[in-house]
């Protein structure tokens, strides 16, 4: 082979695609064309549109545009995506072509017995998430993990409510994701923090301090986002319950536990799943994503409306639950990822879902054994957190020029300048190799190269404070 | 194993760099809690798991649909599967890093100034997961506002119940009501709404086309009302009724809420793209991402995640929204879609959906004991109609001939509900005949 | 390094300063304040007219990363705001105890400024 490396341990040479126009990379389509057309209706003058003005270009100029523009965007087929939380892991094409299948190309609003395949692929959905979460009840449809957040506090509050127990406070320890904040606050909780102790884990006693009859949950994520298993789980799960409160699971690290434990033997009462990062559907560029919530037995008559089940005849139907609390999206979230991440689990079945951990959690261990920056916490499971000696979010803009995307930056908060990493279990050891030679060639230079990072992808360093304070968030505003 | 699978040497090099004998060493979970049993889930290969999802797929029954009722489609280019379905757009991440992702960040800022054409407002974010939780998001911006101060949204007495409860789940936690005010004729009655609202209002929502299909025909005079009490406008639609719309912003919106799926995604039971427009004063109480243009270091323009101080992952529980996660990928085929149609292209197919429901109605309306549309007006994709047997009767029996249709229940009387696009217009002829096979007063 | 904190001011723990002007009292944030927030990118300040009591939130500063609170040093009626910052909010970096100014307020009580840190005692705090 030609292209052989000289030096085992360098990077990989890399260089993204860059399109290029006169002060821009690719033009945009308002600047290849601009065509303003006259309305002609047959609805009256006073409800159309005089005219419209969008761009008008022909199918082989629209197909180069976005040909164009996805050269200059890193996805996981580009490279290692080790971003710590998100589970950027490989996505099987075949769930692609599943979900293109014509049976998946269903109205919700036909009658039970004219969607007969949707509604049995989703009970047998939830069937497996629950047993997967160790769970009573699953429902599939919160759109997203932080709506799956949402709902699960709105089944706590109707939980309580129906006890006639009023309760004001969400609990979330300082090092849980933004999301869990701001799900308690959008659903009336009052959040109270909970400080981590120094092994960077939930403290009993001060855990016990923070628990009082206001509490309505706890809101955990195991293993935490330091990739550390909360030990005293089950501890835990005694203090909350005795205070009368709830203990929701934030799925967003279930990648490291297929196989190995479930949220509902450690206690907790509810959980999300985020089928776009444990269950590998593609995160296309933000979402759509989903995040089905799993309860126990005591919770499921709150789930959202509809549920699905099997009847004794064999058939399926939908269903309300007695106490529901109504809907969190206007149908059931996002379909199609459901049937993706319904493949995925058949493709896998209990052995492979075990690997999946299994892997995930040597692979981020491997990493973490060959970089050069310290990891303070420990012992990790699928992701650690590495401590930059220098300005994170530098190392991560320099980490982009050796062809691998950067970890996480500058969270969880308790590790200093912290590179966030869950290499994920689609990774084979020498990419790897790579992308510790990647972590170690930027941790050996010196400030100016990292600040003056990235030089190899698309756009060098983006001015993000002209951005916030001079927004220009649509092509009408650039002329301003 | 599929996907993740370390040839031995390869395990055994790694297994020994961390300095342990077997994977399963390196979890650090008390016994107490491992799992010990299984899911009881069968592994497949790649052919079978195939094989089982298409014939567990296959299990729904053949019908031609004229469903509506919140979840349309419109003939999907081929092109949007072929581009969208690039994996360096599909397997990307949220742009945190803009200089890697300016490919994606461009084509949303593209979504975001499709959707500010069309509404007319001064700016658009990203996505929201849906048309309901988008206006439930709106109600919540309206309480953040500083010029609003009340606790009521006030919603049509036709609203959907399905967008109600997405509403009132979104409005419970602060504590702000959902009230109706009524229509008549299909449409908002404006005296009743001028009678509904009051200076605890602080945001009237209007669709168009509204809930019975028809386009709203004074939604000047329900601007004025909401004003009138310093209170907000919010308005609902989607991106292809827009394109031949007046812009909302021309007759007052404040804000615009909908759905852009209508473009870019098959029916796919009922997976939705929101769209949220606002006044630009609203900027920094918007919900969800926003993309801006900027300049990097090379002096070019290039593209970024901007004003994230207002979302969840740096301001926690004073953020202005939970959402983190959205529709990207949808809102990339929403923009492919439109870029593929055009101006020309979308005003086409909007017009399409004036008069593929208009042609259906007339044609109902001959037959014997059926009478289409039951409003007066212009409608737009969708129509009641009224039928002397039960709807539900006929409906069953359009069934058995192949056609999926609903039934509305409006003041008392239940109605059919037809749903003309692009894709079952050709269709028409035979649903015709099928209501005609049963008669409509039988 | 070392933070420009001038003797003459009084500052409160959550990085607010007061000065005594002609017409009243001015309020802004300490250098040591725009240092740790960085870059900032929008002020939010209260309305003329508004009455504060001492540790009212009466604005917001935000950075590209993060967003702050600003809260009164002092009671007092806002007798006047630093309209300049809303289309240049880098004043707060640049010069955070001159052009950088936020809030102008009347009807103060001079003796609460007794309760505020003095220059020696803020410098300490930020150490």
């Amino acid at each position: 082979m030609s292209d052989e490396r000289a030096d085992e341990s360098a990077p990989a040479p890399y260089e993204q695609a860059r399109w290029h126009d006169d002060g821009t990379y690719e033009p945009l389509l308002s600047e290849k064309d601009d065509t303003t057309v006259a309305v002609s209706s047959s609805l009256p003058d006073d409800l159309t549109r005089d005219e419209l003005e969008l761009p008008a270009l022909p199918e082989p100029e629209v197909a180069r545009h976005y040909t164009r523009l996805s050269q200059m965007n890193y996805g996981i087929e580009s490279g290692p995506f080790p971003l710590g939380s998100c589970t950027m892991k490989y996505n099987p094409k075949f769930t692609e072509d599943v979900a293109a299948h014509p049976g998946a190309q269903i109205h919700p609003l036909r009658a039970d017995a004219d969607q007969q395949g949707v509604l049995e692929l989703l009970s047998e959905l939830q069937d497996a998430l629950a047993s997967i979460g160790g769970m009573d009840a699953v429902t599939l449809q919160p759109p997203a993990g932080a709506a799956g957040e949402f709902t699960g506090i709105l089944v706590a509050r109707a939980y309580h409510e129906a006890n006639d127990d009023d309760r004001s406070e969400v609990i979330v320890p300082d090092t849980a994701h933004g999301t869990n904040f701001a799900s308690a606050a959008m659903a009336g909780y009052d959040v109270v923090e909970l400080p981590s102790d120094d092994d960077g884990r939930v403290e009993l006693e001060a855990l016990e301090a923070a628990v009082s009859d206001e509490t309505a949950l706890l809101m955990l994520t195991n293993p935490n986002t330091l990739g550390l298993f909360e030990r005293d789980i089950t501890d835990i799960a005694d203090v909350v319950h005795d205070a009368g409160g709830l203990l929701y699971y934030d799925g967003a690290n279930l990648n490291s536990l297929l196989g190995k434990a479930r949220p509902g033997d450690m206690g907790f009462d509810i959980m999300h799943f985020n089928l776009h990062k444990t269950f590998a559907t593609p995160h296309g560029g933000g979402g759509p994503g989903q995040g089905p919530i799993g309860v126990v037995s005591e919770l499921a008559e709150f789930l959202p409306n509809p549920q699905i089940r099997e009847r004794a005849d064999g058939t399926y139907e939908r269903y309300a639950p007695d106490r529901n609390i109504g809907r969190v999206h206007e149908f059931l979230g996002n379909w199609l990822v459901l049937v993706k991440a319904y493949a995925y689990i058949l493709r896998h079945g209990d052995e492979g879902l075990e690997n999946v951990s299994e892997m995930a959690v040597l692979n981020a261990n491997y990493v973490a054994s060959q970089i050069e920056y310290e990891v303070p916490y420990g012992p990790f499971h699928h992701e650690f957190v590495a401590s930059a000696d220098a300005d994170a979010a530098d190392v991560a803009k320099r980490m982009l020029d050796y062809g691998v995307h950067p970890p996480t930056t500058k969270w969880p908060e308790i590790v200093d300048e912290a590179l966030m990493t869950e290499p994920t279990e689609t990774e084979t050891k020498s990419r790897l190799d790579d992308l510790a030679a990647a972590f170690n060639a930027v941790a050996s230079e010196d400030e100016d190269a990292l600040a003056s990072a990235p030089n190899r992808t698309t756009a060098r360093r983006i001015d993000q404070v002209t951005a916030a304070r001079n927004p220009r968030l649509s092509w009408h505003a650039l002329d301003d | 194993m599929p996907y993740a699978t370390h040839p031995p040497e390869d395990l055994d090099a790694m297994l020994s760099a961390v300095g342990v004998a077997d994977p399963d060493d390196l979890f650090d979970i008390p016994d107490e809690v491992r799992f010990d049993g299984d899911y009881g889930i069968d592994a497949h290969s790649e052919r079978e798991a195939r094989a089982a999802v298409e014939g567990v797929l296959d299990g729904s029954t053949d019908l031609v649909e004229f469903l509506g009722g919140g979840h349309y489609d419109h003939y999907v280019p081929s092109v949007v599967d072929h581009l969208s379905l690039r994996s360096e757009f599909l397997t990307s991440y949220t742009q945190y890093q803009p200089e890697i992702a300016q490919g994606f960040l461009q084509a949303l800022f593209e979504f975001q100034s499709f959707v500010v054409e069309l509404s007319g407002l001064g700016i658009a974010n990203a996505s929201m997961y849906d048309r309901a939780t988008a206006l439930g998001e709106a109600a919540l911006l309206s309480s953040r506002v500083r010029e609003t101060s009340g606790n009521t949204v006030l919603v049509p007495d036709s609203l959907p119940d399905r967008i109600r409860s997405v509403l009132e789940n979104y409005t419970d936690g602060p504590g702000i009501a959902v009230d109706t005010y009524p229509t008549s004729g299909g449409t908002v009655d404006v005296e009743g709404l001028r009678a509904a609202v009051d200076d605890d209002t602080l945001l009237v929502y209007a669709a168009t086309p509204n809930a019975r299909g028809l386009l709203e025909p004074d939604l000047d005079a329900v601007a004025d009302v909401a004003h009138d009490n310093d209170a907000l406008f919010c308005v609902g639609s989607d991106v292809v009724a827009l394109s031949l719309l007046e812009a909302p912003a021309a007759y007052g919106a404040d804000v615009v809420v909908g759905d852009a799926s209508v473009l870019g995604m098959p029916t796919s039971y009922g997976m939705g793209l929101g769209i949220f427009a606002c006044r630009e004063e609203f900027l920094r109480q918007v919900p969800g991402r926003l993309v801006g243009a900027s300049e990097d270091a090379a002096g070019n323009r290039a593209y970024t995640l901007t004003l994230q101080t207002r979302e969840q992952h740096i301001r926690r529980e004073r953020a202005t929204s939970n959402i983190c996660t959205n529709q990207a990928w949808v809102a990339l085929r929403t923009a492919i879609h439109a870029a593929w149609l055009g101006p020309d292209g979308l005003v086409d197919l909007a017009e399409e959906c004036v008069t593929g429901v208009a042609d259906l109605c007339a044609r109902l309306d001959e037959l014997d004991g059926v009478s289409a549309p039951v409003y007066d007006g212009h409608h737009f994709r969708e129509a009641l109609v009224a039928t002397d047997a039960p709807a539900a009767d006929v409906a069953d029996h359009l069934r058995e001939e192949g056609f999926a249709l609903r039934t509305v229940a409006d003041g008392g009387d239940e109605y059919l509900a037809v749903c003309v696009t692009d894709t079952n217009r050709d269709r028409i002829d035979d649903l015709v005949d099928a209501v005609a096979a049963y008669g409509g007063s039988r | 390094m070392t933070f420009e904190v001038p003797d003459e001011f009084r500052y409160t723990e959550s990085h607010e300063w007061v000065a005594e002007t002609d017409d009243g009292y001015r309020v802004g944030i300490t250098d040591f304040a725009q240092d740790e927030l960085g870059d900032i990118v929008f002020v939010e300040l209260p309305d003329e007219g508004e009455e504060l009591a001492a540790g009212d939130e009466f604005g917001v500063v935000e950075s590209i990363k993060a967003v702050s609170d600003i809260y009164a040093p002092v009671s007092g009626t806002v007798a006047a705001v630093n309209e300049a910052l809303f289309d240049a909010p880098e004043l707060v970096n640049d010069d955070p105890y001159g052009e950088g100014w936020m809030l102008e307020l009347t009807d103060v009580d001079a003796d609460e400024l007794d309760g505020l840190l003095d220059a020696d005692a803020y410098e300490a705090q930020t150490e």
